[in-house]
């Protein structure tokens, strides 16, 4: 079946076109059009509401678009949607399981549905070990922390091609986002094609090479994560020793913002080599790096749109 | 079937179906405990015989049925209601249990991105259903084999066999409908409503039509005309073309079901 879908969707691992499905009451998704490669990692990127989880919800086959399509390896997410599960792993947003199972007995269903294999079963030692989860608790019983772990686990034990990822880091504690973009990322690794919706801009910056922009259903703009890191502007606290330094400072180029004597603000936008070789040249009493503004640039689509 | 589906499920509802098991056979026993008590206590016979006919209907007992009987005295009192409203409850409930309710709280989204088609992943839930039905059936009727053997009264096995067979594919068709309005509306509330309000409102006419001669016609209207547990025990009703019938229909729901399920937009 896999050569079926090269032969079929070439380079385009995944291409949706002119998606359209709307709810009852008008909210859904408009006319969306992108395609994802093979083994990179695309970011959807919206606040809440803006037709993510809709997205997903036709590319998992749970949905029919009402018109377009959506295709993976050539295959239609609808029609030929039992096919294509055989080649994805899914990470719903909320996790909801059958919570009278144990975790054992929640992996052990999934396998099973999936066609019990060798494979899945020693991914899945593996992954048990590495995110420390003890499977043997009533799924009742676990807390979210350890609900998500067996939700990540379910997912990635399967070592499937594809990674269809709703939010995976949404309600985790800073601990767990960092071992999970971790585990994104040595999936990554190893050719993994991952689709990953978020509203967190951070986690699609370390994991995506590429980025859509959704919001109120349409997609604003489809872009290489490297175009968004050109328009990165970060600012510089600076404290210089004395007046010629502050004089050499204003005359650099740079663009500078006076906060009291001898301090000044530096905002730098893209490449920041002047800013080094300025500050070679004088003597720095105090320097401390501002906010990250990359994430200015993300928000700029959803202002001026 | 999906077998690792089906496991699980079983698992999941092995509780449910064990409690109601004891439940029923304990109530048996009692039953069958105090029978032969009742039995021989002529004066007995006579109160039920003098109660009036809207008022057996009511019970579930038919307006000419003899009062006299073990048949007549277990229908009366366990098989034409109590044991029919388990029934319908738990049917009602586990199908509902078993599609809507996992749409609704969203635990279908990780079982429905297995390769496991939508039409065999609610045939595996049927068959749950179904296996829970028979379960229960089995137990129901062990549990009065054991009394009436316990307590020596004297059943024609067969005939109770049969009514286990009624009752297992009359139940399942109130099960398979109440699946099928899970997998069409795909909402729990929803389905559920649908379900029970047919139930009930086979239910209401077939005690309407039991209450006075002139609304007797409504009773045929009702599917609770297939289950007459008095008459099939004491082999004045054959039950084979009832079987047979339940049995057609409850294929036909859960084909029905299948495609309902396979063209739903599932918001998961």
């Amino acid at each position: 079946m896999e050569e079926k879908g090269f032969f079929k969707g070439g380079r385009d691992l995944l291409e949706v076109s002119k998606l359209t499905k709307l709810y009852r009451e008008g909210r859904g998704i408009r006319n969306l059009s992108f395609q994802v490669d093979s083994g990179t990692a695309f970011g959807f990127l919206g606040p809440n509401g803006a037709g993510k989880t809709t997205t997903i919800r036709v590319l998992m086959g749970f949905m029919k678009p009402d018109c377009g399509s959506a295709r993976i390896l050539g295959l239609d997410c609808w029609r030929d949607r039992t096919e294509l599960k055989q080649l994805i792993s899914y990470l719903p947003g909320e996790l909801h399981f059958m919570e009278q199972l144990t975790g054992q007995e929640f992996l052990d269903l999934i396998e099973g549905m999936h066609g019990e294999c060798k494979e899945i079963r020693q991914h899945r030692v593996h992954l048990l070990s590495s995110l420390e989860l003890d499977p043997r608790q009533r799924i009742r019983k676990m807390s979210k922390g350890m609900k998500q772990k067996l939700g990540i686990i379910a997912a990635l034990m399967l070592d499937s091609r594809i990674l269809i990822l709703d939010e995976p880091t949404s309600g985790l504690d800073p601990l767990m986002q960092k071992t999970l973009v971790e585990l994104i990322l040595e999936e990554k690794k190893k050719g993994k094609t991952i689709f990953m919706s978020s509203h967190q801009f951070s986690e699609i910056e370390r994991t995506c090479e590429r980025v859509g922009i959704i919001r109120e259903g349409e997609l604003l703009a489809v872009q290489d994560i490297c175009l968004f890191k050109q328009k990165e502007r970060q600012t510089f606290d600076v404290e210089v020793a004395e007046e010629a330094d502050a004089d050499f400072l204003r005359q650099s180029g740079l663009t500078l913002y006076p906060m009291g004597d001898f301090k000044f603000t530096i905002l730098v936008a893209g490449e920041q080599e002047l800013l080094w070789k300025t500050l070679a040249q004088v003597h720095v009493r105090r320097f401390k790096q501002g906010s990250l503004e990359l994430e200015e640039a993300f928000m700029h689509y959803y202002r001026s749109s | 079937m999906n077998r690792a589906l089906f496991r699980a499920m079983m698992k999941q509802k092995g509780k449910k179906i064990a409690k109601l098991s004891t439940g029923i056979i304990l109530y048996e026993t009692l039953l069958t405990w105090v029978y032969p008590v009742i039995s021989e206590h002529p004066a007995v016979t006579e109160i039920a015989e003098s109660i009036p006919s809207a008022v057996k209907t009511v019970f579930g007992i038919s307006k000419d049925a003899r009062m006299d009987t073990f048949e007549a005295f277990i229908s009366g009192q366990f098989f034409a209601r109590i044991w029919a409203m388990l029934m319908v409850l738990y049917n009602v409930e586990t199908a509902n249990e078993l599609l809507a309710k996992m749409v609704d709280d969203g635990s279908l989204a990780f079982l429905l991105s297995t390769p496991v088609p939508r039409d065999e992943f609610i045939s595996t839930q049927a068959l749950v259903l179904l296996s829970g039905n028979a379960l229960l059936a089995l137990f129901t009727l062990l549990g009065l084999y054991g009394g009436t053997y316990r307590f020596g009264i004297s059943i024609d096995r067969w005939k109770y066999f049969c009514f286990g067979i009624l009752g297992f594919t009359f139940f399942s068709f109130i099960g398979l409908y109440s699946l099928f309005f899970s997998a069409l509306f795909a909402e729990g509330d929803l389905a559920f409503s649908f379900a029970a309000g047919l139930t009930l409102a086979f239910y209401a006419l077939d005690v309407a039509g039991g209450l006075s001669d002139r609304l007797s016609w409504v009773r045929k209207l009702s599917l609770f005309q297939c289950y007459q547990p008095q008459e099939v025990l004491e082999g004045t009703v054959d039950p084979a073309w009832k079987i047979m019938g339940l049995t057609a229909g409850s294929l036909i729901l859960l084909s029905f079901g299948m495609y309902a399920f396979d063209e739903k937009d599932l918001a998961l």
